[in-house]
């Protein structure tokens, strides 16, 4: 450590490079940390696992073209036709989970109730739901095919049975046991009764405060808004939305026919995340990046000017190792200052975030994680001209200019 | 002189190529991410109705439950109920006023062998094209009637005429749209605002209607919309016409009020209606409506979301460091010629006639750093066009004024980068850079 | 011409303050050519750094034709440098990404000279020093004493009343060092003054007057050569 002191006075005389690369650093660990935190974020809502056989899962829904047009009929007889096709495991008419649309309603656990309500997302099944879905029942049981109504768009019917998500019944029932359990809508007095727990489903929107509490209500409604969701055999996927498209329009050409994969609206569902993942990564990636070559060039800058002055001390007798030494030293000192200034300045940043645009907190952990990563750039950066310093010639001393 | 510093700094800059193609880059890269951001942020910021900016306004009326304000930054609905629009429309104060919300189904035509297609629908009242200034290149609006009566008029949109009928004047012609012949009343022009300002319930940045159809066909059609329909109270609707009398929130609605009179008027006929319906036991909250002008509509809707806003703020940061780091190598830069400025000062150049020289040799790398920036910017508006499957196509594009400012942006940059490294140089003192070492 | 009275100049660190001229006076009179001589550090550089106006003096009073340098401002005293000094270092300096008429063209930017006269006066001193036809290489492709000879071209086409030269022979071998020499002579009879710093005793002989700077003063003002001088110039 006998060389701290002339690195710091020769530091001392180009303080300001220095300061500029120890500020360059600061900052970029202030937004690299910040960014890695809200990568993170999006990156675990995005693994949330949705309850779904997502990979196997085909939907499809059609538009009639005639005015008026027997919809329920067509549901029996699409059903029916498209559990008979090759590759297909399960069929049901609902509507798609984690695609954007659906429909969501205020539950109690008693009647009568105005406030207080734990909202929840809704949907229509029939008995081959679970199956379709490809979920798994924790407690209790399906509905059974004649439990399952057709009711027209506006019908005042309420089931006496229903399903709901695990989730929803820690919320509804916290600690209790919610199977056998009644539920009720704000403001109704129609109990129905929780007949089966199913592990997870993340509903119609992954991105809202309420993704996970969802509800199966044992009927089949005259809307428009239905989707068929067809579970293929593992692999299958693709022949069979094929053959979906195909089948559907061919049973009945009278309508318009719209066939899509689950997996692909639920990336539609998570594009802002993804952009926000990519988009932040390579600003992370281009930073660290910039930093480096800043690095690079200054150093190497320094080195060059110091030539001469290598050159001496290798004449009088320095190894090649106290020279790389020399300026890795510079480096790392310059580089602490650096991070130390980011360290403060990512908290700052992050607090400024969190307020303005309700991002998560950073995590010291996060923030060391990174720093220690940006240590290790900054050597890496130096190394190359550090060792190119060690091989400086003793002769350059005797050199004139 | 500045030619003569523009040909020194092309020398400088040839003399050191790698260093000089660092900092291109690192400006480069710099402005590349900012512009990116800043051009989602100001496509995003566009308001398609400036020029009517003080006189049209969006209406909002707080029929919410009364236990809990409905749950967005105005604390009111964003839309409101068919039966207060109905009611609404009968008003003369505003001089335009439109009810409307978004629709769809199939389209065809009984003589073409055309494959029916699924087409975004806007049922409207007819003041929409006057009020939002929709020009029609063919034929016009429906009569008034249709607001109230089943009247099967239709009005397309520039694509959709050019897709049923090539493009041909279609006025009188007829076209299936839900199962139900409407005969083509107007052909608009091409007319996409983004973001869609007149509707921010439906993707703000999505495409526009492709047809029109009036708003008295709601019970003939028996039509639910497409889009968000919101309600608080638990009532028992067992009828089509049980629901055009619920609770229910889907239309939006707009009001043109061209003076200050004409808008405290309509104000007063707004309290005055609420009480009205207060009486009848609607409205349980306290009295409150909204009209907020187009740009305060943008704002108060969040088009401009939290994500782009902190792209903004963290791609401005990341070109700062990118700035720290352009002082840092133009610095090492400079001083590494300072015994030339010496030798230059020796021989008659002032102090501002050095720092001139070398500002010149900033502003060229920010020159050449902003038009690569402008290449690194569409390659990243086209990887945001790509990430965002499709929600942000109209949104991620550059137009001309863009590119000036990435390429001013780059040059102030590099300017600003330069101007301690410049003072710094033209402040040494040139005797110790004379001497023999 | 020149006229130094009581110049001080001294620099200060951190922790001491070195004189580098004390009291200093000096007169050099038009068409002079005058050697200036001393020990290492005894200001001789600080010396011409000051009359060449690249440093200011910290005391005393400097009148360069007349005008009292001490009020100028950086732009009227790069100005004055620019037309009525020019300069010859011991290490040339000439630019080594420019060539020589480049090089030449230094000055003459700096004195807002057009085109034209620019190339007119640029091939003229290249003329004079004998290296016309190499207008076009860069320093690096020349000996020592061709280089100094582009910058004593330099120095020369601006047309200064007045020229510095810092040991301009010091990085010459004899034969180069004395054709120098004999073009400094040369460019002193036509009018020019000149201020020599030299080490080389024979060369200091060869001006009209010999100053010893001892210490940040002047030791010995020898009052023969500045006879001659006077003589000369009649």
């Amino acid at each position: 450590m006998l060389e701290l002191r002339p690195i710091l006075s020769a530091l001392w005389r180009h303080k300001i490079s220095a300061l500029l690369i120890a500020v360059q650093l600061g900052l970029t660990l202030a937004i690299v940390g910040n960014a890695t935190v809200v990568i993170q974020e999006r990156m675990d809502t995005i693994a949330r696992p949705t309850g779904v056989a997502v990979e196997d899962i085909v939907t499809a829904n059609f538009m009639p073209i005639p005015k008026d047009y027997d919809r329920m009929e067509a549901f029996r007889l699409d059903l029916d036709m498209m559990r008979q096709l090759p590759g297909v495991v399960a069929a049901t008419v609902s509507r798609a989970p984690l695609a954007g649309g659906g429909s969501s309603a205020g539950f109690h656990t008693k009647p009568n109730q105005e406030i207080g309500a734990t909202n929840s997302a809704t949907f229509r099944v029939d008995e081959h739901f679970i199956d379709a879905l490809g979920m798994r029942l924790v407690a209790g049981r399906n509905f059974t095919a004649n439990e399952i109504r057709e009711i027209g768009r506006e019908s005042t019917w309420q089931p006496d049975t229903t399903v709901i998500t695990q989730q929803l019944a820690d919320k509804l029932f916290a600690g209790g046991e919610a199977l056998g359990k009644s539920i009720y809508y704000g403001g109704g007095d129609h109990p129905m009764e929780i007949v089966g727990i199913v592990e997870r489903n993340l509903g119609p929107w992954p991105n809202s405060p309420i993704a996970g509490n969802s509800i199966f209500l044992p009927m089949i409604m005259d809307t428009q808004w239905f989707d068929y969701i067809i579970r293929a055999e593992p692999g299958q996927r693709d022949a069979v939305a094929k053959l979906l498209q195909e089948k559907l329009a061919e049973r009945d050409p009278r309508r318009v026919v719209d066939v899509k994969t689950l997996e692909e609206q639920l990336n539609r569902s998570y594009a802002g995340d993804n952009t926000m993942i990519t988009v932040l990564s390579g600003v992370v990636g281009l930073l660290t990046f910039i930093v480096a070559l800043g690095i690079v060039g200054l150093t190497v800058f320094w080195i060059t000017q110091r030539q001469k002055q290598i050159g001496v001390r290798r004449a009088l007798g320095a190894t090649r190792t106290a020279i790389s030494r020399y300026f890795l030293l510079e480096n790392l000192l310059i580089a602490a200052s650096g991070i130390a200034i980011g360290v403060a300045a990512a908290q700052i940043f992050n607090h400024f975030l969190a307020s303005e645009f309700d991002q998560p907190a950073l995590p010291l952990s996060t923030t060391l994680t990174c720093a220690l990563i940006l240590l290790g750039v900054s050597l890496a950066a130096a190394l190359v001209p550090a060792l190119r310093a060690a091989n400086i010639s003793p002769a350059t001393a005797t050199r004139s200019v | 002189m500045f030619g003569y510093y523009i040909s020194l700094a092309l020398r400088s800059l040839r003399g050191t190529p790698i260093l000089s193609a660092l900092m291109v880059a690192a400006i480069a890269v710099g402005v590349g991410a900012s512009m990116t951001t800043l051009t989602l942020n100001y496509m995003m910021s566009r308001n398609a109705l400036a020029d009517k900016d003080d006189v049209l306004y969006a209406l909002q009326l707080d029929s919410w439950d009364p236990h809990e304000a409905r749950n967005n930054p105005s604390e009111m609905p964003w839309q409101i109920t068919y039966k207060d629009a109905t009611s609404l429309l009968r008003s003369d104060i505003p001089t335009h006023q439109v009810a409307m919300h978004r629709w769809g189904g199939p389209v065809n035509r009984d003589d073409s062998e055309m494959r029916p297609y699924t087409a975004e629908a806007r049922v409207t009242s007819r003041d929409f094209f006057t009020l939002f200034d929709v020009p029609f290149t063919y034929g016009g609006t429906w009569s008034s009637e249709a607001d109230n009566n089943p009247v099967y008029q239709i009005v397309l949109s520039q694509e959709t005429n050019e897709k049923l009928f090539n493009g041909e004047n279609s006025v009188g012609r007829t076209v299936n749209f839900n199962g139900t012949p409407f005969r083509v009343v107007g052909v608009i022009e091409h007319w996409q605002p983004s973001p869609k300002v007149h509707d921010l319930n439906n993707g703000d940045f999505l495409e526009s209607a492709e047809v029109f159809i009036p708003f008295g066909l709601h019970r003939s059609l028996e039509i639910y919309p497409w889009g968000n329909t919101n309600g608080w109270l638990t009532e028992d609707i067992d009828s089509y016409e049980g629901y055009l009398g619920s609770e229910y929130v889907w239309v939006q609605y707009w009001v043109q009020l061209d003076s200050k009179e004409q808008l405290e008027r309509y104000r007063d006929y707004l309290t005055g209606f609420i009480r009205e319906q207060k009486q009848q036991g609607r409205f349980p909250r306290p009295l409150k409506f909204g009209l907020s002008k187009p740009s305060e509509w943008l704002v108060l809707n969040e088009v401009v979301d939290d994500d782009a806003r902190m792209l903004n703020w963290l791609s401005l940061s990341f070109l700062l460091v990118c700035l720290v780091n352009a002082v840092a190598l133009l610095l090492a830069k400079f001083l590494r010629k300072a015994p030339e400025a010496g030798v230059r000062r020796a021989l008659g150049a002032s102090r501002k006639a050095v720092f001139s020289q070398h500002l010149v040799e900033s502003g060229c790398i920010g020159l050449a750093g902003g038009l690569a920036g402008i290449l690194l910017t569409m390659a990243g508006l086209t990887l945001i066009r790509h990430l965002a499957m499709g929600y942000m196509d109209r949104v991620a594009s550059m137009d001309w004024l863009m590119m000036l400012s990435a390429i001013g942006l780059a040059i102030l940059s590099s300017l600003l980068a330069g101007l301690y490294p410049a003072w710094r140089i033209s402040r040494t003192n040139p005797s110790i850079y004379l001497k023999t070492q | 011409m020149l006229k130094m009275q009581n110049i001080r100049k001294s620099y200060r660190t951190d922790t001491i303050e070195t004189h580098a001229l004390r009291d200093f006076s000096l007169e050099v009179n038009e068409g002079e050519f005058v050697s200036v001589t001393g020990p290492s550090g005894s200001g001789k550089t600080t010396f011409l750094n000051i009359a060449g106006l690249l440093e200011t003096p910290t005391g005393g009073q400097y009148l360069l034709d007349n005008e009292d340098i001490g009020n100028l401002n950086d732009r009227d005293r790069s100005r004055l440098r620019n037309e009525k000094i020019g300069f010859i270092f011991q290490g040339f300096n000439l630019i080594p990404d420019l060539n020589l008429f480049d090089n030449v063209d230094v000055p003459l930017r700096y004195r807002g000279f057009n085109g034209k006269e620019r190339k007119k006066r640029i091939e003229k001193a290249l003329e004079q020093v004998g290296l016309a036809a190499r207008a076009k290489h860069l320093p690096a492709q020349l000996s020592g004493g061709q280089q100094q000879r582009v910058a004593i071209a330099r120095a020369l086409a601006g047309e200064p009343r007045f020229l510095l030269a810092d040991e301009p022979t010091g990085n010459l071998d004899s034969l180069m060092a004395r054709q120098v020499m004999e073009l400094l002579e040369f460019i002193n009879e036509w009018g020019t003054t000149i201020i020599m710093v030299t080490h080389d005793p024979d060369l200091a002989r060869r001006a009209h007057r010999n100053i010893q700077i001892v210490d940040g003063q002047v030791a010995d003002l020898q009052q023969g050569a500045a006879e001659r001088a006077q003589t000369a110039t009649a």
